[in-house]
């Protein structure tokens, strides 16, 4: 069996601090705040396949030129 | 609330086998900005999700009114406006309250210079939800908006169909709103 790890009270007091530190997080601004909660934000891989299966019924629209223009194909 | 489905972590590849692939890509890039103004301004995880499918299946039908006079970020969230204020339309949820609160808020004594200081980023995307619920329709709105750094003022006034004056003004006001509810969802 794995013997724990005692820490010293001066670790201990370092560790405490560590996890304080790494938790507080300021935000300089309402802005900065939601940039940061939308970064953290990932986008749910079922809407991908929802959307794979509802274009798949719908042929693409036919004028595009402006398409072609925007990613140079 | 439950939490959004959307902080699990999970990323989204690009649905690289679609007939269109232009199309993959313009969903690559930006679907993440889309979904992230669906799940705040709805404040609803499977709602935001089925925004969002539903604002690409609309931008996929359109593509052809395209003209690139906006650019294609902008014509995206001019869809997600559109159908996130249709959806709480039909709800009727809310606006009278929130715009009473918006005006308790505005007239606080909110420390809008001060930093916004957050212990447990955690608990944060709760706090961030309460927040916004707390305010009308148009301050969240126009915070979602200017939170995207991809977006000019004038982008954002033409998105909410007001001068970027007019803009400036109330989001100086939105933000002051936002700060003095925040301190309170501690």
């Amino acid at each position: 069996m794995k013997q724990q790890t005692k820490l010293t009270p001066k670790q201990e007091t370092v560790a405490e601090q560590q996890t304080q530190a790494q938790a507080a997080v300021e935000f300089a601004s309402s802005d900065e705040l939601l940039r940061f909660d939308a970064a953290q934000t990932t986008v749910p891989p079922e809407i991908t396949q929802r959307l794979q299966k509802s274009v798949a019924h719908i042929p693409p629209p036919l004028t595009r030129t402006w398409w072609k223009n925007l990613f140079g194909g | 609330m439950k939490e959004p489905v959307a902080r699990q972590g999970v990323a989204a590849g690009p649905p690289t086998d679609w007939p269109a692939s232009e199309f993959a890509a313009l969903y690559d890039e930006h679907s993440r900005a889309i979904f992230y103004l669906a799940l705040r301004f709805l404040g609803d995880p499977q709602k935001a999700e089925d925004a969002t499918h539903d604002v690409f299946l609309k931008a996929f039908r359109r593509l052809d009114q395209f003209r690139g006079e906006a650019s294609i970020r902008t014509w995206l969230y001019r869809i997600a406006i559109n159908h996130c204020q249709n959806l709480c339309q039909s709800w009727h949820n809310r606006h009278v309250q929130a715009s009473s609160d918006d005006l308790v808020l505005e007239s606080a004594a909110a420390k809008t210079d001060s930093p916004l200081r957050v212990l447990e980023t955690k608990e944060l995307g709760q706090r961030i939800q309460q927040t916004l619920d707390a305010l009308s329709d148009e301050y969240r709105l126009l915070l979602l908006l200017v939170a995207d750094e991809e977006l000019s003022y004038e982008e954002i006034a033409a998105l909410v169909g007001q001068s970027s004056d007019a803009v400036r003004g109330k989001l100086h006001r939105a933000r002051k709103a936002f700060a003095a509810h925040f301190e309170k969802t501690v």
